[in-house]
């Protein structure tokens, strides 16, 4: 294990961590709490707004968002840039199906997509519920001490956690 | 405004880059996290969250940067909190990293992202519906803990106390589980 550790291409969690405070820093003194479950929005609001104004201008979640020239689609969209130029410079290859996915349920593409696909669609539905997701609820509110913040991060945890339990059974105990 | 634009998007890339370095858009990784296997994932986020917190109190002290604190509705915030953890605990993604796993090529990812462009969409279609049903009527208010400890230095105070044990602790709790059935 210890082997595996310094071998690793990982960043380890305190140096990863420190990183991550100087960028949500950087937001909060720039723009202010970052987000990004509202980048969605701002996504979908710039595809159908061309396309459907009327319905745009009749809907809540859309008038209060912002739309692609907004902050927080250029955030997210900065972070999958961010990603690609990461996962092009790391010494591990990305995979379709995680491993240990592929060893509970096999190496059935149309299952994990059909997975992921569900998974979106419910964290995606919940943080619009909630006004915010891990990063713009429970990570910003709890640096702002927000109540919303702490109680949503204890339920998210608690539930994947149990969630992941039901989901892989064993597969995790055998891996290596 | 094309201030924001750039300063989102150079935020933004900083931010993909790190949170893929820590493993995080790793949905590999995320299970084995939730499964208590592998710490690194939460103490990595607590740690940013203790750090972040710390930081806070320096730039509102020098008055820089704004806040907003998202209000508590008891009903809205716990049944969103239930929801996500599922649909986290299913696919391993979260918003954010749906993103950044994207940008890495990572095509469950893909599909996660335009799972989470179809949630939102019905969310947007029934918000007018379940904003008044569920988050209003339970809504407590913007709460801080600085309003439940009286001040905002021994609200942040509690806060790094509580985390930091909540890090040890997972520390603890993982790696021994990861220790004594997978290694």
């Amino acid at each position: 294990m210890q082997k595996n550790r310094l071998l690793s291409p990982y960043w380890k969690w305190v140096p990863a961590g420190f990183a991550l405070a100087g960028v949500i820093l950087f937001v909060f003194a720039t723009f202010g709490p970052p987000a990004s479950s509202s980048g969605f929005v701002a996504t979908l609001k710039g595809a159908i707004e061309p396309l459907a104004p009327a319905y745009v201008e009749g809907k809540a979640h859309y008038r209060m968002s912002g739309g692609p020239s907004a902050w927080v689609f250029a955030f997210v969209l900065g972070m999958a840039i961010g990603g690609f130029v990461a996962g092009r410079t790391f010494s591990v290859p990305v995979r379709d199906i995680p491993e240990i996915w592929e060893k509970r349920f096999g190496s059935s593409r149309l299952k994990r997509y059909f997975a992921t696909f569900a998974g979106g669609f419910i964290i995606l539905f919940a943080s619009r519920l909630a006004g915010g997701c891990t990063l713009g609820l429970f990570i910003s509110g709890s640096t702002q001490l927000a109540v919303s913040g702490l109680y949503f991060g204890v339920l998210i945890f608690a539930f994947a956690m149990l969630t992941a339990r039901i989901v892989y059974g064993n597969a995790g105990k055998e891996e290596k | 405004m094309t201030t924001q634009i750039w300063l989102g998007l150079l935020s933004g890339v900083a931010f993909g880059f790190v949170i893929q370095r820590a493993g995080a858009t790793n949905a590999n990784k995320m299970a084995r996290a939730h499964l208590m296997i592998e710490a690194d994932i939460p103490r990595f986020m607590l740690l940013a969250v203790v750090l972040s917190a710390i930081g806070l109190v320096g730039l509102q002290a020098s008055g820089v940067g704004r806040t907003l604190i998202i209000p508590t509705s008891l009903a809205a915030t716990g049944i969103s909190g239930v929801l996500f953890g599922i649909g986290w605990g299913l696919c391993g993604y979260c918003p954010g990293t749906t993103w950044a796993a994207a940008g890495e090529g990572r095509m469950d990812a893909i599909f996660a992202l335009l799972g989470g462009l179809a949630g939102t969409a019905v969310f947007a279609q029934v918000h007018e519906t379940l904003i008044p049903l569920l988050y209003a009527p339970t809504n407590i208010g913007q709460i801080t803990l600085a309003d439940w400890f009286g001040s905002r230095l021994i609200g942040a105070a509690v806060l790094v106390v509580v985390f930091a044990v909540c890090i040890w602790g997972i520390g603890v709790l993982w790696e021994r589980n990861g220790d004594a059935k997978t290694r």
